[in-house]
């Protein structure tokens, strides 16, 4: 189709189009990605060939000191007269080797079993074996370290290399002095850097590898260190929570992601162009007193969430506020059960999410409303638009251009709402028919959060958090792409 | 390179201060969890035990207020950072001595609690025949507290319901709540139990809810779900239109308040021809597992002291806990209690709560979400049954 014919399509068959050509897209997208995927694959290969030939050859053309370096790390450097990296390299193998003797390899050793010493008892002391938690831990952290290791071993024989060549072209080699001066200098980055990556790495990737790992466990409440160990067990968790029947989540779990898609729809648009509606009103020509409404709205974000929503889901109790003057009003005869039933329940949190989130969305079209230039508007209203078109065709394509991001990533953030939900209804209501101690209104989220803290049932919530972390991925990657700001970012320039 | 042997350096740190916090000093630090209500009558009593026993003078006593069901969920999560003792109440029992939080109660202190306190509270401490903790109180019931300008008359749920429909006030029952939903089905004539071994296994469940007794407790439910005086619910302190509430005696106070002279406590009522049941509930306290000698025979020496006679006496008289020493029990000041002696009564028609697994709870909250949402109200008598043929059969999975 040429774009002449794609031009004189109607608004529908050009979304349809559009949509269509998505789909066509996807397999091509997955086989170059797949293409990519062996590419970067193959590169790494290469890379790693290079590097062993690399270091083969310098230990082949190397003189003496080089070779020695190969064992003993910042030889070369020290003889070359280099004392500070010398010496530090020195340090490092010393403190490698003093970690992994001492401390490192009893728990590599045991990372595949992670334990097999049971607790014990000696007359009435306890005696604890194996600790399975800290195994996996240390294990993790050991194996870091040995890359660490490898890396650093790998920067000392290319040092000697280089140190070999400049001595050889008649060059002088950085002094210590120099050295420290440089990491002021040209090395800043280095050295301002050096603590955030120690801080990142030890606070959240680690424990992010850690938790995947505890994914392929057994780790729950039967199997509790240190008195209790845990091992591996493959992708029985994965089998438990996505296969149905027996003791399996299978359904409870399609359940709950279902309802967290549902609500991240409605928190997210519903909030949007209610919160829009809201700007719109007030910014009208005409309207009085428009600071005071909206330090009405704004109010509810003054008062902490934690206080507000603990009594906004008294409020709707059965025996609350709400229900007891209509009762005294005679509209309703017994309460409503807007805690209770599960259709009421998620209508009534995504209402109430509604209050909250409102004078948000309202503060920031606000702004943007007050971007759009007025003389779009006038020449429109030249034209003979009415106030729908012009909301149609000015409106809402620059504020969907403007706040796309900001839509996805409150979709992923309404994924993984913790606070509205578990605050109005901790996920209840259960049901028979849910397993897992899942209500209807818990998101993966609350779930995940239920199973760790009430159940101990570490494993399961391993496997629910890489799931929750897949799904936000793909829905962003897939969303990102097709938004306008990404699409036609030049529109609105 | 600098960045790593900076990494190296703080990584050696954080290695080297893992080692050393695991290293303990002779005379420790005993450290003692119980409800903040306690802290200040612990901490007496923990003077009086150092009086009474120069020999463990050198151990330094910490007493914390950690609430019975965040001390157990925190003790299992991590038990070396836990209390030394700890105060909790008995249906998290099974939980503790699976998670390996519990030591076995020494033999001498296991003979003296057996002789003293209630055959309830020793049964409630007990995994097969292995004593895993020291009891603590009897009072871990419930029963009904009404308004007496309200309520003419509490022995009949109906009429209870009626005059609550009438006076536009609610009748508060956590029905949701496998401990309170028992007083139906163990009223009618079911049962529901779990066998544990000694290790906190559980071994067999012993249930009859798929019977024409477990359908008509259902139905007695149903029927109470429909009443618009109705709501769920067991904390007094959160009701806002309390006409009556079957609650605990840890309410006590909070339902005086609220309702002045007007505050009256009875046994359950009879529904539909039964008279409703329920657990009896204790609270306890427990010594997590040693590995040094001294501090456990310490630990073994105050728990046995926290939970004796005069101090179970004491604590009544402090902060009204009822105590389950039986000589306590006699005692005048104990048998004048309202709330207690209406426990009393309603005692008569309870069983000692025994263990029961994690997912008991949830289910039963579940059957009882099901029950408030009306899924049930127009079942036929075969499909409750099946309702409860499927919740005997889940129960039944939890035995492994």
């Amino acid at each position: 189709m040429t774009d002449l014919d794609y031009l004189k399509l109607s608004k529908a068959a050009k979304i349809g189009y559009d949509f269509l050509s998505f789909l066509k897209r996807i397999p091509m997208g997955i086989v170059r990605g797949v293409q990519k995927l062996f590419r970067s694959i193959w590169h790494i290969i290469c890379l790693f060939g290079a590097n062993v030939k690399d270091v083969v050859m310098t230990f082949v053309n190397g003189d003496w000191k080089t070779r020695i370096s190969f064992l003993v790390m910042g030889f070369g450097n020290c003889a070359r007269g280099q004392w500070l990296r010398g010496i530090l390299f020195f340090l490092f193998q010393t403190v490698f080797n003093l970690y992994m003797f001492n401390f490192g390899m009893p728990y590599l050793a045991k990372f595949s079993t992670l334990g097999d010493i049971p607790t014990t008892k000696k007359g009435r002391v306890t005696v604890y074996g194996d600790n399975s938690f800290f195994i996996l831990l240390y294990g993790i952290l050991t194996i870091f370290f040995i890359l660490a290791f490898i890396y650093t071993w790998r920067v000392n024989v290319r040092q000697n290399k280089l140190g070999q060549k400049y001595i050889k072209e008649g060059k002088r080699l950085q002094t210590g002095k120099e050295d420290l001066q440089s990491m002021a200098d040209e090395q800043f980055h280095k050295t301002l850097l050096a603590l955030p990556t120690l801080g990142i790495f030890t606070f959240t990737v680690l424990p992010i590898i850690f938790m995947i790992l505890v994914a392929f466990t057994n780790f729950d409440y039967e199997h509790q260190p240190p008195s209790k160990l845990f091992t591996w067990v493959g992708w029985d968790n994965f089998h438990t929570l996505l296969s149905t029947g027996g003791a399996n989540y299978g359904d409870t779990f399609r359940q709950v992601l279902f309802w967290t898609l549902v609500w991240a729809f409605f928190a997210t648009f519903l909030n949007y162009f209610m919160g829009m509606l809201v700007a719109i009103m007030i910014n009208k020509k005409g309207i009085k007193f428009k600071k005071v409404w909206r330090t009405i709205l704004v109010m509810t974000i003054a008062i902490p969430q934690f206080v507000s929503l603990l009594y906004v889901s008294k409020m709707f109790a059965a025996d609350g506020l709400i229900n007891g003057t209509l009762m005294r009003w005679k509209w309703i005869s017994e309460p409503i059960p807007f805690w209770t039933n599960a259709h009421w329940a998620r209508f009534t949190v995504i209402l109430i999410n509604l209050w909250i989130g409102i004078p948000y969305l309202m503060l920031i079209a606000t702004g943007i409303l007050m971007n759009i230039p007025a003389d779009l508007y006038e020449s429109a209203r030249m034209d003979g638009a009415n106030a729908i078109q012009m909301y149609m065709k000015i409106t809402l394509p620059y504020m969907l251009f403007v706040t796309g991001p900001y839509l996805l990533t409150s979709f992923i953030g309404n994924i993984n709402n913790f606070n509205v939900i578990f605050l109005l209804t901790q996920g209840k209501p259960l049901s028979m028919e849910l397993a897992g101690n899942a209500g209807y209104t818990d998101l993966l989220i609350t779930w995940l959060y239920k199973m760790t803290v009430s159940d101990t049932n570490y494993k399961i919530a391993a496997v629910i958090g890489i799931l929750v972390f897949i799904i936000t991925v793909i829905i962003n990657l897939v969303v990102y792409n097709l938004m306008p700001s990404v699409k036609n970012e030049e529109d609105f320039q | 390179m600098k960045k790593f042997l900076s990494l190296v350096l703080a990584l050696a740190m954080m290695v080297s201060v893992c080692a050393f916090a695991n290293a303990e000093g002779f005379n420790g630090e005993i450290k003692v969890w119980v409800a903040e209500a306690v802290v200040d009558f612990t901490n007496q009593q923990v003077e009086a035990f150092k009086a009474a026993h120069p020999e463990y003078a050198g151990f330094i006593v910490t007493v914390q207020a950690v609430g019975e069901g965040d001390a157990a969920s925190n003790m299992i999560t991590d038990v070396e950072g836990g209390a030394d003792i700890f105060g909790f109440a008995q249906d998290q029992l099974a939980r503790l001595v699976a998670a390996g939080a519990l030591e076995v109660v020494e033999e001498e202190n296991a003979k003296v609690v057996e002789a003293e306190n209630d055959a309830g509270s020793v049964a409630a401490v007990k995994m097969g025949d292995v004593m895993y903790a020291y009891p603590m109180t009897s009072d871990n019931g419930y029963f009904l507290y009404y308004d007496k300008s309200v309520v003419t008359d509490p022995s009949d749920l109906d009429k209870i319901l009626a005059d609550c429909e009438k006076a536009g006030k609610s009748f508060y029952m956590e029905i949701n709540s496998g401990w309170y939903q028992t007083a139906f089905f163990f009223g009618a004539g079911c049962s529901l139990t779990y066998d544990t071994d000694a290790e906190g296994n559980l071994v067999a469940m012993n249930c009859d809810y798929a019977s024409e007794n477990g359908v008509k407790a259902l139905k007695s439910m149903i029927k109470l779900a429909k009443s618009p005086a109705f709501v769920n619910g067991s904390s007094a302190s959160n009701a806002t239109n309390l006409g009556a509430i079957v609650d605990g005696t840890w309410d006590s106070n909070a339902v005086k308040e609220m309702l002045g002279d007007n505050f009256a406590a009875a046994k359950l009522p009879v529904v539909d021809g039964y008279q409703l049941g329920g657990f009896g509930g204790f609270k306890m306290l427990g010594v997590k597992p040693q590995v040094d000698e001294n501090k456990l025979a310490a630990c073994d020496a105050l728990a046995a002291f926290l939970t004796s006679g005069e101090v179970q006496l004491a604590r009544y008289n402090a902060v009204q806990w009822g105590p389950s020493n039986l000589a306590a029990q006699q005692d005048e000041s104990v048998k004048a209690n309202e709330a207690l002696a209406a426990l009393a009564a309603q005692l008569a028609f309870t069983m000692p709560q025994g263990q029961y697994p994690g997912e008991y709870w949830s289910l039963a909250t579940a059957l009882g979400d099901d029950i408030i949402a009306d899924k049930l109200d127009n079942a036929s008598d075969e499909e409750l049954l099946s309702t409860l043929t499927n919740f005997q059969t889940t129960a039944g999975t939890y035995v492994k």
